[in-house]
């Protein structure tokens, strides 16, 4: 008792509570702005850190990145330009909803439920973090394979053209994932003799390209769209509490799966939107609604991917060892400030812990009101003309990717191929969210497989018989057939009534 | 930028052909069960049975009955079809202007090639003619000052450094 | 804005692009006068980025402008190094160099090597340790020196980082210094110490050769457990881990390092001036402290003596990795 109310008087201090309120806002903004994630918010706070409190710190980390990744999809729902892996997932979905004139419900939706994944998310973290982590330690190189490849299946469950199409333009992603010296051999491969490519292929350069940068491109074959009509719904909030109670199951099972997910290392908040937003589809009573703007998937989206934020903290508090690219830099700055991750930490530095916990709930509290505040602001963004937004947008998409891949002006012509790829896939049928899916798992497929042979000498055996990894399997091999399966009924069906 | 399928089909699987043929050089690393040539083999060979796939149209069927339920939400426009086929070889002009700032910025400078950019862009958009010029320098600013200052990142001042 | 005339918004522009030039700071100006880039070749969060970071946070106070650092990484290196080598010495970009510069080029995957650079100043060296997981049978470093002598080749399985990494390296090193060929134990090839570590706790490795501070939180998390260091001496933060000498009797030692170095061609005033302040930054309090805390080795050579440590270095790794049979070069 006497830790936590420690932990209160850590947390409502002024300092602490000065720099959550200032990074969230700048979460916020780097967030929103198309090109620019959470990882880079993230790790431009850096420097910040050496001169504030450990506490404050770790909340200006926790808040600006929580907002960030809620941001993140505010252009993906306005313009259709995700911010990041994570929000492709849902993109077209929010995008067609605000086409509706439903852009302030679609972001309603993100908000809320993130803040509602963050929560449980937390929670999870307090209540079950050891067992937790328990199950993250258990899974080897041959769980994460099985994992990879599930994520991968995800591709060709989200997309709404053809199956085929989806699976070709995640070979496709796979392929660009070959691309560089970052694979188990350490062999440059596909780089041409290129000192630029050997690093591979930055994948915030392709989101940006194939998303933002195609969108741009779209505009120029476009005549000029008559203004969206705006549906006034009321309340943002009260339209999410109606939601929360008519999805309260989707709701659930996108914080459990969020949570699992970004427990894991290298798995992270990009699966599990993708993952989340796929069991959605799959599950649902009326799957044909979804891509046409439709807000089951979103609500289990944006509810997991939250949730895998704060979940991702788990491995990272307890062993140190990275959920994602977030808590990687959050591991440094713990380090930094004396409050080295592992066991200890909940023991001999718990009136800390608690304080996180804080951090934690609060950021995710207060980015319900400024997340409303800024999507009332960017609706205006809808309003103005498409003509002045679209060149400050490519601008953006130049300068963000370059930011983001480290001041490396090659990723500006990353960009520019993308946007060629992106757009000339769209045009064609070829869903470019399953392309980013396979570039941002390819590494993780290859990695695990080939390691895990080389544990194994070579044995597929403990790919099976390992138990984890045999349920991975079983359901891994469920969701490859089941396009299959599905044409086939759908071939039956056609054939039947002549 | 509507190809047929046929076409892209046919261009999938050569990439198919290719990456397989490019994986196949890659030298085996001692050690390693499964070398670096592995995998592109693979993405390869599924990239030409899926383009053959695609050649021969299957799977087709669902791209139609999705086309379908998209329709109701708002059919297909003629008249914007036409448009497009008209400003097909417009939709380059975002990919090249990136191009021209890959080639030109460190030695010009941010400012000016942004300028340039956003100008020419919403000139082909057909922007207000008496806006553009404005938004474009001040975006142009706005962008420098909001990544130098605010992001620390190092755009080239290149001819025009800002006195800040 | 739509009673502006075109006229006058040239006008305008035409005097906000005369301003700017007309302020433009002058090249004469003694260095620094504008913003310094540190290029870190590793990602955020890593040893390397803390180490870049807080180096560049007290060379900013002492230098008074700002130093930013900047994450190019991928290629496993290759990228961030050739990014250093590459720049202008202007001054205005430097960067921290690690022990891969004397190893890449052996295994031909650059052409860039120590004298690609200007050296300024080494700032840390971190020697690999042995890491099992905490359920293993092997108590000391004798017993698993034995055990894997007793075994048939490839059984053992070690990790740590990449093919041909520093970690992978040692493991060889220390393996030919017990008289066994170098691939007795296999490599697993890891994205880096962290998922290595993970691997080893949820029982997929035998061992790990990373250095301690790497392998730190999960030792702490009692899911692991320190052997033994490749070093001369103790690490005084892990002073229960004996090193390779006292136990085997085995003098091997290498070492992750790291150091701040210029695009070669740099001028002399701004390196004399940029190693005054790296030696007071290496001798601030503040540096010390957070690589105590760490647990991270210190090491500080002038740039005479940095250059003829990394040639040293590159002839110990050429003849390790033709050993290895990592070096492309005959």
């Amino acid at each position: 008792m006497n830790n936590f109310l420690a932990a209160f008087s850590m947390v409502f201090a002024p300092d602490v509570l000065i720099a959550m309120f200032a990074s969230a806002i700048y979460g916020l903004i780097i967030g929103a702005l198309p090109g620019l994630t959470a990882t880079m918010a993230t790790a431009l706070l850096v420097p910040v850190t050496f001169y504030l409190s450990p506490i404050a710190a770790i909340a200006t980390i926790i808040a600006s990145s929580a907002m960030a990744i809620f941001s993140g999809d505010i252009p993906g729902c306005l313009m259709r330009i995700p911010g990041t892996p994570a929000s492709a997932a849902y993109t077209d979905e929010a995008y067609r909803m605000t086409l509706k004139g439903q852009a302030e419900t679609a972001l309603g939706i993100c908000l809320w439920f993130s803040a509602l994944g963050g929560i449980v998310g937390t929670i999870a973290l307090v209540l079950i973090a050891p067992a937790l982590a328990e199950i993250a330690l258990s899974f080897s190189t041959f769980e994460y394979f099985w994992l990879a490849i599930l994520g991968l299946m995800c591709a060709t469950l989200v997309a709404r053209s053809s199956p085929v199409k989806a699976l070709a333009a995640m070979l496709i992603g796979l392929l660009v994932s070959c691309i560089g010296i970052e694979n188990p051999a350490g062999t440059p491969r596909f780089t041409f003799g290129l000192t630029d490519l050997l690093g591979g292929i930055d994948v915030i350069a392709a989101l940006v390209g194939v998303f933002a940068l195609a969108e741009v491109m779209r505009a120029l074959t476009q005549k000029e769209p008559p203004e969206i009509p705006e549906r006034k719904l009321g309340s943002i909030l009260k339209g999410q509490i109606e939601l929360t109670k008519k999805y309260p199951k989707q709701q659930i099972r996108g914080n459990i799966v969020g949570t699992l997910i970004g427990a894991l290392p290298g798995a992270g908040a990009d699966m599990a939107a993708w993952v989340s937003y796929s069991l959605s589809k799959r599950f649902s009573k009326e799957p044909e609604k979804f891509g046409t703007g439709h807000p089951e998937g979103l609500v289990e989206a944006g509810a997991s991917n939250n949730a895998a934020l704060a979940g991702g903290w788990i491995p990272a508090l307890l062993f140190g060892i990275p959920g994602d690219t977030i808590t990687a830099i959050a591991i440094g700055v713990l380090y930094m400030k004396g409050l080295n991750p592992g066991p200890t930490l909940f023991t001999e530095k718990a009136s800390s812990m608690y304080a996180l916990y804080l951090v934690f709930i609060i950021a995710n509290i207060i980015m319900i009101p400024l997340g409303i505040m800024l999507i009332r602001v960017s609706k205006y963004v809808l309003k103005a003309p498409r003509s002045l937004i679209m060149p400050i947008i490519m601008v953006f998409c130049a300068v963000g990717a370059f930011g983001a891949a480290g001041n490396n002006l090659f990723a500006v012509l990353v960009v520019a191929a993308f946007g060629i790829l992106g757009y000339v896939m769209e045009e064609n049928g070829y869903p470019v969210a399953a392309m980013v899916l396979g570039i941002v798992m390819g590494t993780m497929v290859e990695q695990n497989f080939v390691t895990s042979l080389i544990k194994s000498d070579g044995s597929i055996l403990p790919f099976l018989s390992r138990p984890i990894a045999a349920f991975l399997a079983f359901f891994t091999f469920l969701a490859l057939f089941w396009p299959l399966i599905a044409w086939m009924k759908r071939y039956r069906a056609a054939l039947s009534p002549a | 930028m509507k190809l047929s399928d046929r076409i892209t089909g046919v261009v999938l699987a050569l990439l198919g052909i290719a990456a397989f043929y490019g994986g196949s050089r890659l030298p085996p690393v001692p050690g390693q069960q499964v070398g670096p040539n592995v995998f592109p083999m693979v993405v390869g060979a599924g990239l030409l049975v899926v383009g053959l796939l695609i050649a021969f149209r299957i799977g087709r069927s669902f791209e139609d009955a999705a086309e379908a339920e998209i329709e109701k939400f708002g059919g297909p426009d003629h008249e914007a079809e036409t448009y497009a086929r008209k400003r097909r070889w417009y939709a380059f002009l975002p990919p090249a202007l990136m191009v021209f700032y890959y080639l030109t910025s460190e030695r010009i400078g941010f400012i000016p090639i942004a300028t340039i950019m956003i100008a020419v862009l919403a000139f082909a958009l057909g922007a207000n003619r008496r806006l553009i010029l404005p938004v474009a320098i001040v975006g142009a600013i706005v962008i420098q000052v909001m990544f130098v200052k605010l992001l620390r990142v190092p755009l080239p001042p290149g001819l025009v450094p800002m006195p800040w | 804005m739509d009673h502006l005339s075109r006229r006058q918004i040239l006008a305008a522009g035409a005097a906000a692009g005369a301003v700017g030039l007309g302020l433009s700071p002058a090249e004469a100006q003694a260095w620094p006068s504008r913003p310094v880039t540190v290029v870190c070749p590793w990602g955020a969060g890593g040893g390397t980025d803390q180490t870049a970071r807080i180096v560049a946070s007290i060379l900013e106070r002492e230098l008074k402008q700002p130093f930013s650092v900047v994450n190019r990484t991928g290629g496993s290196g290759v990228v961030g190094h050739s990014a250093i080598a590459t720049a202008a010495p202007d001054g205005y970009t430097i960067g921290m160099i690690t022990v891969e510069i004397t190893m890449m080029h052996h295994q031909g995957l650059t052409e860039l090597n120590p004298t690609s650079y200007t050296p300024l100043a080494l700032m840390n060296e971190d020697p690999p340790g042995v890491t099992v997981n905490a359920s293993s049978p092997y108590k000391t470093i004798k017993e698993l020196a034995d055990a894997i002598k007793a075994a048939p080749a490839g059984k053992f399985k070690a990790s740590g980082t990449g093919q041909g990494g520093i970690w992978h390296l040692a493991l060889v090193g220390w393996l030919q210094a017990m008289g066994l060929a170098p691939n007795h134990v296999a490599w697993v090839p890891s994205n880096g110490a962290a998922p290595a570590m993970q691997d080893l706790a949820a029982g997929g490795l035998d061992l790990c050769t990373c250095s301690i501070p790497e392998a730190r939180a999960m030792i702490d998390a009692g899911k692991a457990r320190a052997l033994a260091l490749m070093s001369d001496a103790r690490n005084p933060q892990f002073k229960d881990v004996p090193t390779l000498n006292e136990t085997l009797g085995i003098k091997y030692s290498v070492g992750a390092w790291r150091g701040i170095a210029a695009p070669k061609g740099l001028p002399a005033d701004i390196q004399t001036k940029l190693v005054a302040a790296l030696k007071a930054a290496y001798d601030s309090k503040e540096f010390k402290d957070f690589m105590a805390s760490r647990g991270f080795g210190v090491k500080f050579a002038d740039p005479a003596g940095f250059a003829s440590f990394m040639a040293d270095g590159d002839q110990k790794m050429a003849s390790a990795m033709k050993a290895a049979g990592l070096s492309k070069k005959s």
